[in-house]
């Protein structure tokens, strides 16, 4: 059990580190990328 | 001695096979929390965290509106009355980041029970895909919580409709449909179409008496929207099956989209490199993995095949091909067609929501698909299979297989598959069969990196202006009644609140700040190619106010314009400023009107158009002269104007006999359910039947 549960932190860890970090690094990479309509906003775009 | 050392070692077994009962229960819970952390991230920080229909406001109100007491379809109900009563006891935002949460923990673990086997490798793959797909950022990306707490709820409502028939089967279905009841319309939408299938198409006798409990239970905890929706005389505009129809999001087409649970129809809420070539390629060899672990599963791969395996099968089927009916034009002529007929139809116009049940399918199915490569590696090896037995939550099986074929590696999951080499198994298998787990496990949260830390920050917290707060407390401190107008006569707004130049498009949110009614217009516009279509609004009061606020164009003095708001129970009348200079800036010559109070007559204005197309700009002017009314406020942000009393005929906005019924009728149920049914959700431990094929209780 103690080995599942060191398994099981060691991999979230890594996979949440991992993860956190590319899209930290993309998110300021794109910061003003999001589209948005000029004037008054629609509820979507197809 | 012996027998002493006997002792010791069956004490130590059942101390192991107990820990091991408690990490098949615990691992999936766990890893669902991790996932809800991982995906919402800073949301879960203060602050609340806007886009689209996601709305949550400081202190909301608990008002009649709240409650269904408005005109228009109730579809805000109970949600937001559910929000502003955990309000009273938290903080706003701290009510979001649980509604959220509870998304990912609630699907997570109960997606992880329905996997046969009792493995926690197998049942955290299922938690994972539950949580982690297409659909859910999607929809995230929309703002559709509540709907979402709906879709977290699928898996326990289907659990509980396979146990009707047992003792406390109803009370716990009614204890599984919470998230549906909290949810409001969509997610009870979503709930029939799971729980009628399984309810029609379970084994042995009592189908229809089944099915008639199921729907009793749906009606039970709808009647809090389902009352006012009747008698508010909403339409549904047909023209919107076009425009709200599945679409493709990936290179693989409508079809393919769907099939990895995404094809969601706005293009904004599509989750960050969801189009990555290689993601999306992988998104379809894992979908028909996980589909392919569904088929094995349903054919009594572990030990038994599901017992609610028809009916879901049906009900992801019938989901699907809802939403492959928008994608061909014969399929939307018949959506319109039936939503002309009866606007209870409307809710089928949104294709992908319904491939929710392919969601729970796939999921359980990869849980399969981990259980099958378990059990191919031990095989492989030469061990022989065991585990199952005595696992907890042991799944919905059907009995009739119980000789069938052996166990995969149910209670030990993982880690025994790589000891169950035990000096059996090849070195070579262990390596390959824990690589292939591990990829099974982490493939759906790989493959969609833009559902991470909130959704790779489109979701991001902010604070309310103080200058919010100031408007509302001036509205809420005037006891008259009467209605608020909320302008730009537009339902969507653009705010920065966040700083940083990044604007989030999110439901006015004056809609839900006040307690008292708020006429917003509740047209849907929607780009298509350029172009910007509307869908018509539910909302009768807001058909009746829309000529009054939506003057000539140029702008120009009207003189009635206080006279007929007034008159259809406008007290208030609320502009966005800078929402107004936006779309007057866009669209219009210069400023005139939008700064009430400094131009020789204009009080407020609003206006607005497409971005540049004045055609439509017409649509969101608004003109008052500023004797037919009384600034109250006037700040960097928003104008509140007062209308006169003598204007004013207002209407105290009051539920209905009806409703305050509806509303008793559905809590007293739901707490009546939880007290008989001795648990807040279904039970976790049924115990295997010998009996209809089903399962029994293992509570008395």
């Amino acid at each position: 059990m103690i080995k599942i549960l060191a398994a099981s932190v060691i991999g979230a860890a890594l996979a949440g580190g991992l993860t956190f970090g590319i899209t930290t690094w993309s998110t300021n990479a794109s910061a003003d990328a999001e589209p948005v309509n000029e004037s008054l906003y629609n509820y979507g775009d197809r | 001695m012996a027998a002493v050392g006997g002792e010791a070692g069956s004490g130590a077994a059942g101390r192991g096979a107990a820990l091991r009962r408690w990490g098949v229960r615990l691992v999936p819970a766990l890893v669902s929390v991790a996932l809800g952390v991982l995906a919402l991230g800073p949301v879960l920080g203060p602050g609340f965290a806007l886009r689209y229909d996601m709305v949550f406001v400081p202190d909301p109100p608990l008002s009649a509106a709240s409650l269904g007491g408005g005109s228009g379809f109730a579809r805000a109900v109970p949600s937001d009355a559910v929000v502003a009563a955990l309000a009273t006891v938290l903080p706003a935002d701290a009510v979001q980041a649980i509604a959220l949460l509870s998304v990912f923990v609630v699907g997570g673990t109960g997606a992880a029970r329905l996997v046969p086997g009792g493995g926690w490798a197998p049942r955290s793959a299922a938690a994972v895909l539950y949580v982690w797909n297409p659909f859910v950022a999607e929809r995230l990306l929309l703002g559709q919580w509540a709907m979402l707490l709906g879709y977290a709820g699928l898996p326990w409502v289907l659990a509980a409709v396979v146990r009707l028939g047992r003792a406390r089967g109803v009370p716990r279905l009614v204890v599984a449909l919470i998230p549906a009841a909290v949810g409001g319309f969509s997610s009870v939408v979503l709930s029939a179409l799971v729980a009628g299938p399984a309810a029609v198409v379970r084994r042995g006798a009592g189908r229809l008496r089944a099915l008639g409990w199921t729907v009793c239970a749906l009606v039970l905890v709808s009647l809090p929207w389902l009352i006012p929706s009747l008698s508010s005389g909403a339409r549904t505009d047909p023209a919107a099956v076009e425009l709200f129809a599945a679409r493709a999001d990936g290179p693989f087409g409508a079809a393919g989209s769907l099939l990895v649970l995404g094809g969601v129809w706005n293009a904004q809420a599509v989750p960050e490199w969801y189009g990555v070539p290689v993601f999306a390629a992988c998104r379809v060899v894992l979908a028909v993995a996980a589909v392919a672990g569904w088929v094995w599963l349903a054919r009594g791969g572990v030990r038994s095949a599901p017992v609610f395996w028809p009916g879901l099968s049906v009900a992801a089927a019938l989901g699907l091909g809802v939403a492959l009916l928008g994608t061909v034009e014969p399929g939307r002529e018949l959506l319109r067609a039936l939503i002309g007929w009866w606007p209870g139809f409307g809710p089928l116009r949104d294709g992908q929501l319904f491939v929710a049940p392919l969601a729970l399918l796939q999921a359980a199915g990869l849980g399969g698909a981990v259980a099958w490569v378990l059990r191919s590696v031990r095989r492989g090896a030469g061990g022989t299979a065991h585990g199952g037995a005595g696992a907890p939550g042991e799944p919905l099986s059907s009995s009739k297989a119980e000789s069938g074929t052996a166990p995969p590696f149910g209670s030990s999951g993982v880690w025994t598959a790589l000891r169950l080499g035990g000096g059996r198994a090849s070195g070579a298998a262990v390596a390959t069969g824990a690589v292939a787990v591990a990829v099974l496990l982490l493939a759906p949260v790989a493959l969609l990196p833009g559902l991470a830390w909130g959704a790779a920050g489109r979701l991001a917290p902010v604070d309310y202006p103080s200058e919010w707060r100031a408007v509302r407390n001036l509205v809420d401190g005037d006891p008259r009644p009467g209605a608020l107008v909320s302008l730009p006569w537009s339902a969507y707004r653009g705010l920065d609140w966040g700083g940083g130049g990044r604007t989030v498009v999110v439901l006015d949110p004056a809609v839900k700040s006040f307690d008292r009614r708020v006429v917003w217009n509740d047209d849907l516009r929607v780009a298509v190619g350029g172009r910007v279509r509307t869908v018509d609004g539910e909302d009768p009061l807001a058909r009746a106010v829309a000529p009054a606020v939506a003057g000539g164009w140029p702008l120009r003095a009207d003189p009635s314009a206080a006279r007929r708001l007034g008159a259809a129970g406008v007290r208030y009348v609320l502009v966005d400023r800078a929402a107004a200079r936006a779309a007057l800036g866009a669209d219009g010559p210069g400023t005139p009107g939008a700064s009430p109070g400094t131009s020789s007559d204009a009080s407020g204005g609003a206006g607005g158009g497409t971005g540049g197309a004045a055609g439509d700009a017409d649509k969101n002017t608004f003109f008052i002269s500023r004797g037919d009314a009384q600034v109250v406020h006037k700040g960097a942000r928003f104008v509140l104007l007062r209308l006169p009393d003598d204007h004013v005929q207002a209407r105290v906005e009051r539920l209905s006999g009806l409703e305050v019924t509806g509303w008793f009728v559905t809590v007293v149920a739901i707490l009546w359910s939880m007290v008989v049914s001795g648990s807040n959700l279904v039970p976790v431990r049924p115990v295997r039947s010998t009996g209809m094929g089903t399962w029994k209780e293992n509570r008395k």
